[in-house]
């Protein structure tokens, strides 16, 4: 008799305890740190302590523990709030273009500068000291 | 009287501005000059007159009655001044006219100058515009309250107060940039002249620039309670813009006023710098978005600002479509040179303010594309935050710094790549052992493995570039290099700190939230805490909740007590978070909420954040570095000018010629 009592006392109980695998509690932060809290301005729902904030902690600690990936915890709040519950853009579609678009812009500007390098590299330049630098030629 | 003397003031200044921009413009260097000065005195005064009214809690203006309170203290008085949307834009005219006043009082006269003053004048209009007729700080209530509505108690706060003063000395510092750019393209003049006269400019704009976006990093850190100290806030974003693009900006003005080269490319940068600068108060003051910063919902201040932008952006581009192709290309140089690297420099910089602008707006574009029902309300909500800026930004940073020690030490035009790296192998071995002393102290991964790694390349990389600068003269010559090295050397080194503050901060910082009743006690970070109970206590303007709380350490005790401020006038909660400062970083502590179904047990939070002063260390010394620079400008300059009537001394030869030199 007394033995479900207290389970059932320990499920009501709204401590928020940590995980006490060190790892998967970090797991469990880095993707709070990146969930947004949908009641508040522009806060993760690992900084805040609004209800929503609160569960959400609570639900990520508990997938964590059940062996579910990053992945499939970001998808668990994108289904229920939208893609703007998560601060980590997709990384599909379109949004792909948004990922890639600066490895694309230094791909580009050292490939240009590499051309430099071996098709019409100037010859016969001789380097000027910083004292000289002055001296234009 | 006051106010409506304020506000008279202001309509001086913007007929200063008229003329100043008119005479400018035209052939009255020496008018414009003087209604400058003038402009910059009424404005100043006006902004005075703004203070007074806040100082001695005139309610019948509007805005002192928002704003202000008879409890508040004095300093956050002044402060109040501007820290609300119409205070804040009459700072904003007092620095533009204060810049445009500065040039005419230091800058040579020339055609350069004039026109400069003439942009300047333009851009002072727009403002006054925008400022007396959407934004007047000066108007007067029929029915005066009598008491004040109060500050918002989140910026009731030094550092908050000191932020939008120094952001504004950057974010309007690009606006002279901006006029000089404009002046030269007008000109036909994008020279090596133009580029040592503008450097100063740049340089001063974007130190100003660092310090207000450190300020406002320190003040997140210890006032929201939550020990972040940048979250990719579009607030914190619209700053950092203007910033990088202003740093490619000191640098490629290196090489046009040292070479005469990469002229279009510095003009155009010196146009965006501002336009970006724009762009963020635009973001933040038209309420496009919602944070705890932006304070001003009002889309036809928005609308206004948007058009100005156009304007002022729109012309300027259109100057440069039609000027750039007459510049002057610069003098031949290899890619392996001091130009290349500083070419790489920009490379790196300007597509890292690409990617904060790219990833600041889409999000905004989107929702706004979503309401007009041009994309289904599903794709229109996107968050782009700290994973996405984090993993673009990082590997810019990296490269950045990586070719860092290179560009400082390359000679000019020409250099020989492997002596230059076999003379900077010292510092890569240094770099490659704390990199691996930092990983084996901790898991925490690649990321901060490569943070240390860079972060410590550079900053040995200045220190050997120093000593071989130095060469056989040992101490002495060390402290008699030039203050242009040393700016540099201490503006790099704080690059150097600051990434390694951030990425130790970031990877291993830890944080953990615990419920406790009083007598109950956490363990944490080698430190433990034993909860003693809250207790009320009153303060000037609020009422604190205080927690008490014992923390040990090697064998000490300390009573460590963080507080939950409520301001019952703005009915607002701040949080009092107490920090204990250690070497290693600081322990951080703040009071949470107590629980709502158990009586007497609350959460308190702590967190350890390593190396946390490493960031704004680092930061404070990038812009002591920038003022150091910007020094030895004004220096050389008042030197040459006291020389000025002897005949031009050829500067004697000096044996270094860099590393790496072909010769």
């Amino acid at each position: 008799m007394i033995g479900p009592v207290i389970a059932l006392l320990l499920q009501a109980a709204p401590l928020e305890q940590p995980i006490p695998d060190e790892a998967l509690e970090a797991r469990a932060q880095a993707i709070m740190r990146e969930t947004r809290c949908m009641v508040c301005e522009n806060e993760p729902v690992s900084q805040s302590t609004a209800d929503m904030a609160v569960d959400a902690r609570r639900a990520i600690r508990r997938q964590v523990m059940e062996g579910a990936t990053d992945e499939e915890i970001r998808d668990f709040f994108v289904s229920r709030y939208g893609q703007h519950v998560s601060f980590r853009p997709p990384l599909d579609g379109w949004a792909i273009l948004l990922w890639g678009f600066p490895f694309a812009l230094v791909a580009a500007g050292l490939a240009m500068f590499g051309m430099k390098l071996v098709r019409n590299r100037p010859s016969g330049l001789a380097p000027v000291s910083d004292d000289r630098g002055d001296e234009v030629g | 009287m006051i106010a409506e003397l304020g506000h008279l003031l202001a309509f001086l200044a913007l007929g200063a501005a008229v003329g100043q921009s008119v005479l400018g413009l035209t052939s009255g260097g020496e008018a414009a000059r003087r209604l400058a000065v003038a402009g910059a005195i009424f404005a100043a005064l006006s902004l005075l007159t703004l203070i007074i009214s806040f100082v001695r809690l005139d309610f019948s203006v509007e805005l002192v009655a928002a704003h202000s309170h008879s409890q508040k203290p004095l300093l956050y008085r002044i402060a109040g001044a501007w820290g609300n949307h119409e205070g804040s834009m009459l700072l904003w005219c007092v620095i533009m006219a204060g810049y445009g006043a500065l040039a005419a009082l230091t800058m040579r006269e020339g055609k350069l100058r004039d026109r400069a003053l003439g942009v300047q004048g333009l851009l002072t209009v727009g403002s006054f515009l925008y400022l007396l007729f959407v934004s007047s700080p000066f108007t007067r209530l029929a029915d005066p309250p009598f008491d004040g509505a109060g500050l918002n108690p989140l910026l009731q706060d030094p550092a908050v107060a000191l932020h939008p003063p120094f952001l504004y000395l950057g974010y309007v510092g690009m606006s002279f940039v901006f006029s000089l750019a404009a002046a030269g393209l007008i000109n036909g003049e994008i020279d090596r002249d133009w580029a040592r006269r503008t450097r100063p400019w740049a340089l001063g704009a974007w130190s100003c620039l660092t310090i207000g976006i450190a300020l406002g990093a320190i003040w997140a850190y210890y006032e929201l309670g939550w020990g972040g100290w940048w979250f990719w806030d579009p607030v914190e974003n619209a700053s950092f813009m203007p910033w990088l693009v202003a740093a490619a900006l000191v640098h490629s003005l290196i090489v046009t006023e040292k070479r005469g080269g990469m002229a279009s490319w510095t003009v155009f940068l010196a146009v965006l710098a501002f336009c970006l600068s724009l762009l963020g108060t635009f973001l933040v003051r038209s309420g496009v978005l919602t944070s705890v910063h932006a304070f001003a919902v009002d889309p036809a201040r928005g609308t206004i600002l948007l058009i100005g932008l156009g304007l002022a952006g729109g012309a300027a581009l259109a100057l440069f479509a039609w000027r750039a192709p007459q510049l002057k290309a610069g003098p031949e140089f290899d890619p392996v040179s001091r130009e290349g690297a500083l070419v790489l420099n920009n490379l790196f910089l300007s597509v890292s303010a690409a990617l904060v602008l790219v990833g600041t707006v889409t999000p905004m574009v989107l929702q706004w594309m979503g309401e007009a029902k041009l994309i289904a309300p599903e794709a229109a909500s996107m968050s782009i935050g700290e994973p996405y800026f984090q993993l673009t930004l990082a590997p810019m940073v990296a490269f950045l710094l990586l070719f860092m020690p290179l560009a400082q030490a390359a000679p000019w035009r020409k250099a020989e790549m492997t002596p230059l790296l076999k003379w900077l192998l010292p510092s890569a071995i240094i770099a490659v052992l704390a990199a691996l002393v930092a990983l084996a102290m901790g898991g925490w991964g690649v990321f901060l493995g490569f943070g240390v790694l860079v972060g410590v390349w550079v900053i040995a990389g200045v220190a050997q570039d120093i000593l071989r600068r130095a060469g056989a003269g040992g101490w002495r010559r060390i402290l008699k290099l030039p203050l242009t090295v040393w700016g540099m050397a201490i503006a790099h080194i704080g690059m150097g700190v600051f990434v390694i503050g951030a990425t130790v901060e970031t990877a291993a910082r830890t944080e953990q939230t615990f419920p406790l009743a009083q007598g109950q006690s956490a363990e944490m970070a080698g430190w433990s805490f034993e909860f003693q109970g809250v207790k009320i206590v009153d303060g000037p303007n609020y009422v604190a909740t205080r927690a008490d709380i014992l923390a040990t350490h090697d064998g000490r005790t300390e009573l460590l007590q963080p507080e939950q401020r409520s301001y019952p006038v703005s009915e607002m909660g701040t949080t009092e978070v107490a920090i204990r400062k250690t070497l290693g970083g600081d322990v951080y502590v703040a009071l949470g909420d107590q629980l709502r179904d158990q009586d007497g047990v609350w959460r308190i939070r702590i967190a350890h954040h390593p190396l946390i002063d490493w960031v704004f260390g680092g930061a404070a010394l990038i812009a002591v570095g920038g003022f150091m620079s910007l020094a030895a400008r004004l220096r050389r300059r008042s030197a040459a000018n006291a020389e000025a009537p002897a005949a031009p001394t050829p500067e004697p030869a000096k044996p270094e010629a860099g590393v790496g030199a072909s010769a």
